[in-house]
C-alpha cells in the first residue's frame, strides 16, 4: 500500500517537475531563437542600433536600423505608466482591503477585475475617441503653457500636443489605466493575507489605522506588492494594440511626452508582416530580443529587491 | 569480380527502378495528362496562393467565381503580406504569390525561375480634413513637389504660398494651421506607390520607396502613422488641418474626400479608373514584366499608381496538371470580362490591352518538365 502511494508520489512529481521544465524551456528556446536569428543583424548594424541619438533613424528603404526612439518610447510610456498607476493602485488595495464597507466590497472587487478583463484593443478605440480628446488634450496644452520649467521637464512638455491628442503622454497614460487592475488585485490579496495579528498589535500599540497601514502592513507585504508592480511593469512594456493607437507610431525627435512616438512592440507588430529585406526582417528580431532582455533585466531586478526586502524584515515581524 | 560487376549493375537498375516508380506515382503523370480536356473531379487540384492585402479582395471575388468557370480548381489565397508572399515563392512553399512589390535581384537569384505578371493597378491618393472648407469648395489640389515638401516638413502650413498658389479659388480659405501629416505606420504596398511616386517627383525626396520609410515629417514632430488605411483615415477624420494618403479603392468605397493632383504633363486629374489606365498605357516594362507607373506622361495620367503582381515559377513545377491549372487561373484573371469587371467593382484599374497582350505572351513561357503548359 504505502509502495504503491510512493510509486504516485514519484509520478506526480516527475509529472509536475517536467511541467515546470518546460516553462524554463520555452522561455530558453524564445531566448536562443531571437539570439541566433538576429546574429546578422548584430554584426551587421553594431551598436548604432541601440545608442541614444536624437537623429536615429530607421528606414528600411535604405536598411538603416537605429533603434533608439522605440527603446526610449518603450521605457517613457512604460514609466510614466508605472509613476502613475502605482499610487493609486495602492490607495484602491488598501481602501479594498482595509477601510471599503463589507458590502461595497463585492462590486468594487468586480469592476477591477472587469477592467482587467477589458481587451486592449477596446482601451485603444475608447482612447482615441473619448479619453484623448476629452482628457489628453487638455493636460497636454495645460503642459505645453507651463513655461520656465528646468530643462529637463521643459524638453519633456514641448508642445503643442497633436489636435486629436496622438502622443506619448496619451499612451503613458492609457497604459497607467490598463495596468491599474492588474497591480491593485494582486497588492489587495497581499494585504488581506496579512494575519490580523499584525493589525491587533499595531493598534494595541496605539498606533492609528493610518500608520498601521503605512508602518506596519505595508512594510509587511512589500515584497508581494514589489511582484505586483513588476507584473504591472511587464504589461505595460509589452502592450502593442492599444499603445499603437494612441501613440502615433511615428519615429519623432525631441522625445517630448506631447509628440507622437514609438514603442518596440507597436514597431514590431507593424512592421513585421511586410519585411521585405533579410536585414529588416533581421534588426526586428534584434529588437524583439532587446525588449526580451529588457524585461529579463527588470525581472531579475525585481527579485533583487523582493530579495532584499525580505531579507530585511526581521522575522518575527514575519510570522 | 564479374559476379560483383553484375551484382552491382543489378542494384542500379533495381535502384533507378524504384526510382522510376517513385517519380510516376509522386508526381503527377507528365505531359499527357497534362494538356488534355478530360474533366477532372470537382475540386481535385488545389492551389494555394498567399501574399499582397492590397489585392485580397479582388482575389477572394476571383476565387469565388472561377469555382463555377471551373470546378476542379480549388483556390485559396492567404493576405500575409507581400513580404511573405514572396517569400513563400523563393522558399518554393506555394503556388503562387500576390505581391505590390517587385522582386530583388537577390530573390530572383535565390528563386530561380521566377516571374512577376502585373495583374491590374491600384492608385494612391491624398485625402484630407479641412474643417474651413465647405462642402461646396472645389477640391483640394496638389502637385508632386508640393507634395514632396509637406512630407519632408518643409511645407508645414496650409496657406504655404505652395499650395495657396495652386488652389486660387480656396486660397483665402487655407488656414495658418500646421498641417499634420499622417502616413502608414504598417509596411504596405501603397506606401511603396506613394514613396515611389515621391521619389519620381522630386530629387528633394532622399528617404528612399519601399514598403516601409522613415519619414522626415515624422522627425519634426509633425508625422503620425496610422495601422491600416483605416488607420490613416480615423487620425485624419479625428484632426483638423490634416492630411493622409490612402489606397484609392478605399478612399471611394468609404467616401473620403481627396485631391486632384497636378501631373507630369501640368494637367490637373482626378484620381479615377480611367486616370489610372492612362498611366499604364506606355505598356514598358522590364524584362522581368515590372514597372513602375508614378509621374507618367499624359494628360490624363494620374501621377500615383503602381501595378499589383501575381509570382509564379514558370520552369520547375513538376505537377503539371497544377501548373496547367494555375497558368489557366491567371489567364482568366487578366483577360476574362467576369474578372475585370470583379476588379473594376472593387475600384482597381485593369490592365489596358496593350499590357495584357505581354502578359499572356509571358504566361506561354511557362513549362512543366519542358513542354509549354499552355495550348
Amino acid at each position: 500500500m504505502s509502495r504503491a502511494t510512493r510509486h504516485g508520489d514519484v509520478l506526480w512529481s516527475l509529472l509536475v517537475g517536467g511541467m515546470a521544465i518546460l516553462v524554463l524551456l520555452v522561455v530558453l528556446v524564445i531566448g536562443w531563437m531571437l539570439w541566433t536569428q538576429s546574429a546578422d543583424a548584430r554584426a551587421k548594424i553594431g551598436v548604432s542600433f541601440f545608442l541614444p541619438m536624437a537623429d536615429a533613424s530607421w528606414n528600411p528603404a535604405k536598411d538603416v536600423y537605429q533603434a533608439w526612439p522605440f527603446i526610449y518610447g518603450t521605457l517613457i510610456t512604460s514609466v510614466v505608466a508605472i509613476i502613475l498607476a502605482v499610487p493609486i493602485s495602492l490607495g484602491i488595495s488598501v481602501f479594498l482591503a482595509e477601510l471599503c464597507p463589507e458590502r461595497l466590497r463585492l462590486p468594487f472587487n468586480w469592476m477591477i477585475e472587469m477592467l482587467a478583463a477589458i481587451p486592449s484593443v477596446v482601451y485603444g478605440l475608447w482612447g482615441i475617441f473619448v479619453f484623448l480628446p476629452q482628457v489628453v488634450v487638455p493636460l497636454g496644452d495645460f503642459l505645453a503653457s507651463l513655461s520656465g520649467l528646468p530643462s529637463f521637464a521643459g524638453t519633456l512638455f514641448t508642445g503643442p500636443i497633436s489636435l486629436d491628442g496622438t502622443s506619448r503622454l496619451a499612451a503613458g497614460l492609457v497604459l497607467t489605466i490598463m495596468i491599474i487592475p492588474t497591480i491593485t488585485a494582486i497588492s489587495r490579496d497581499v494585504l488581506l493575507a496579512i494575519p490580523d495579528s499584525q493589525r491587533e498589535a499595531s493598534m494595541g500599540l496605539g498606533a492609528t489605522r493610518w500608520e498601521t497601514i503605512w508602518q506596519v502592513l505595508l512594510p509587511y507585504g512589500l515584497s508581494g506588492i514589489l511582484g505586483a508592480i513588476i507584473l504591472g511593469l511587464g504589461r505595460a512594456l509589452g502592450e502593442t494594440m492599444a499603445v499603437t493607437m494612441v501613440m502615433g507610431n511615428s519615429n519623432e525627435g525631441t522625445g517630448s511626452l506631447l509628440k507622437p512616438g514609438y514603442t518596440m512592440a507597436s514597431l514590431l507588430a507593424l512592421q513585421f508582416k511586410e519585411a521585405v529585406s533579410q536585414l529588416h526582417t533581421d534588426a526586428m528580431i534584434e529588437l524583439g530580443l532587446t525588449l526580451f532582455v529588457i524585461t529579463l533585466i527588470l525581472n531579475l531586478f525585481a527579485r533583487f529587491l523582493v530579495w532584499q526586502v525580505a531579507r530585511r524584515t526581521p522575522q518575527e515581524v514575519r510570522t | 569480380m564479374s559476379k560483383l560487376l553484375r551484382s552491382i549493375s543489378f542494384l542500379f537498375v533495381a535502384a533507378s527502378l524504384l526510382l522510376a516508380a517513385c517519380g510516376t506515382t509522386s508526381g503527377s503523370a507528365p505531359a499527357a495528362s497534362g494538356n488534355s480536356d478530360t474533366t477532372l473531379p470537382s475540386g481535385s487540384v488545389t492551389l494555394t496562393g498567399q501574399g499582397s492585402s492590397f489585392q485580397n479582395p479582388a482575389q477572394q471575388q476571383w476565387i469565388s467565381d472561377y469555382e463555377s468557370v471551373d470546378p476542379s480548381v480549388t483556390i485559396s489565397y492567404n493576405p500575409t503580406g507581400s513580404g511573405a508572399g514572396k517569400k513563400s515563392m523563393v522558399d518554393n512553399t506555394n503556388d503562387f504569390a500576390g505581391s505590390d512589390a517587385v522582386l530583388t535581384d537577390q530573390e530572383m537569384a535565390a528563386g530561380q525561375d521566377l516571374q512577376l505578371y502585373p495583374i491590374m493597378a491600384g492608385a494612391t491618393v491624398i485625402t484630407y480634413n479641412l474643417p474651413e472648407l465647405s462642402s461646396s469648395d472645389p477640391a483640394l489640389i496638389l502637385d508632386g513637389q508640393t507634395l514632396v515638401d509637406i512630407y519632408n516638413a518643409k511645407v508645414t502650413m496650409w496657406n504655404d504660398p505652395e499650395i495657396t498658389k495652386l488652389n486660387p479659388d480656396i486660397a483665402d480659405k487655407l488656414p495658418a494651421n500646421q498641417i499634420s501629416v499622417v502616413h502608414r505606420a504598417d509596411g504596405s504596398g501603397t506606401t511603396e506607390i506613394f514613396t515611389n511616386a515621391l521619389t519620381s517627383f522630386s530629387s528633394d525626396w532622399t528617404s528612399g520607396a519601399g514598403s516601409t520609410v522613415e519619414w522626415p515629417v515624422d522627425k519634426a514632430g509633425n508625422g503620425f502613422g496610422g495601422n491600416g488605411n483605416q488607420g490613416v483615415t480615423a487620425k485624419v477624420q479625428n484632426t483638423p488641418d490634416s492630411l493622409g494618403y490612402v489606397e484609392y479603392a478605399y478612399a471611394v468605397q468609404n467616401k473620403l474626400p481627396f485631391a486632384k493632383m497636378v501631373n507630369k504633363d501640368g494637367k490637373t486629374v482626378d484620381p479615377t479608373i480611367d486616370s489610372v489606365k492612362a498611366a499604364m498605357s506606355s505598356g514598358k516594362f522590364t524584362p522581368q514584366l515590372t514597372a513602375t507607373i508614378v509621374n507618367e506622361p499624359g494628360a490624363d495620367s494620374w501621377p500615383i499608381a503602381g501595378y499589383t503582381y501575381i509570382i509564379l515559377h514558370t520552369s520547375s513545377m513538376t505537377d503539371c496538371v497544377k501548373a496547367q491549372k494555375l497558368v489557366e487561373y491567371v489567364h482568366w484573371i487578366v483577360t476574362d470580362p467576369t474578372a475585370i469587371k470583379d476588379a473594376t467593382d472593387l475600384d482597381y484599374a485593369p490592365l489596358p490591352d496593350n499590357v495584357q497582350q505581354q502578359v499572356v505572351e509571358k504566361l506561354g513561357e511557362v513549362t512543366c518538365n519542358g513542354q509549354p503548359v499552355m495550348k
